[in-house]
């Protein structure tokens, strides 16, 4: 899956870390540090609950735990791609009991200096979207509700 | 909304001329044969995609009228966009935690 075929039907979200690329790859990939930071706030992720096996077709499991109560959301994903320490792409499974939907993650990391560029791009790809690469939906949305507001 | 409601959605607007149909729509009511100048495909392929869109809580069929007039239901499309924007949340605070980690990383600050 490279950027010319990537559909535009997801979010985007790019950060510069003061921090070199190997060190950002290992976050995401040790799961004692990924326990850390994945979770949303008012989460806590159990480092034991977490299974990262680095290679394709490997495991990408955690689960988010709440805070305060007993709520249990469980990520289950498998690593689509993987190249260290500059790609990791999760193909995430749908948890349709936690409204989870089925996604595609793909995270590129770009050397910048002594720094990493990180570069997100997730999104909601069933099938059909896959196939159709030019789903567009979201600038689709955008326009509709322009148009409906006037 | 239930999570399957979500996926038809997405599923529906993965098809231009299902987008084709629902960027008619956005100028008003229109009858299924109104619908189907634009493309060229059959009637009954029209009725296809409008069904789809229907299942997919993106449009509504007037029932009182033998042509069936259908309209837009922008309900639909602000769900979507309603779980985009939850999506884009959820990123944005990974991001930042993942920051205050690296941080606190490089400064030798996590060995609790």
């Amino acid at each position: 899956m490279s950027d010319s075929t990537r559909a535009p039907a997801e979010v985007r979200i790019t950060h510069v870390f003061d921090a070199p690329p190997e060190a950002v790859f290992a976050a995401w990939t040790d799961p004692d540090q990924v326990a850390k930071w994945w979770a949303p706030d008012g989460y806590e992720i159990p480092p034991e609950s977490v299974e990262i096996e680095p290679r394709v077709g490997g495991r990408f499991d955690l689960v988010m735990v709440e805070s305060s109560g007993t709520g249990r959301f469980p990520y289950r994903s498998e690593i689509i791609e993987i190249s260290e320490p500059e790609l990791i792409v999760l193909g995430a499974e749908a948890i349709l009991e936690a409204g989870i939907e089925e996604t595609v993650t793909r995270v590129v990391f770009e050397a910048d200096g002594g720094r990493t560029r990180m570069t997100i791009t997730s999104g909601p790809y069933t099938d059909e979207i896959r196939r159709n690469a030019e789903a567009g939906w979201v600038d689709l949305i955008a326009n509709l509700e322009k148009l409906l507001a006037a | 909304m239930p999570t399957d409601q979500l996926s038809l959605t997405f599923a529906a607007l993965a098809d231009p001329t299902r987008r084709g149909i629902l960027a008619r729509l956005a100028q008003g009511e229109a009858t299924v044969k109104e619908l189907a100048e634009p493309f060229a495909v059959s009637l009954p392929a029209i009725s296809r995609h409008l069904r789809v869109l229907e299942g997919a809580g993106l449009i509504t069929r007037r029932r009182d009228a033998q042509s069936r007039p259908t309209s837009l239901r922008i309900e639909g499309l602000s769900e979507a966009d309603e779980w985009m924007a939850n999506c884009r949340a959820v990123w944005e605070g990974r991001v930042r935690r993942l920051d205050a980690h690296l941080d606190a990383m490089l400064k030798g600050e996590t060995d609790e």
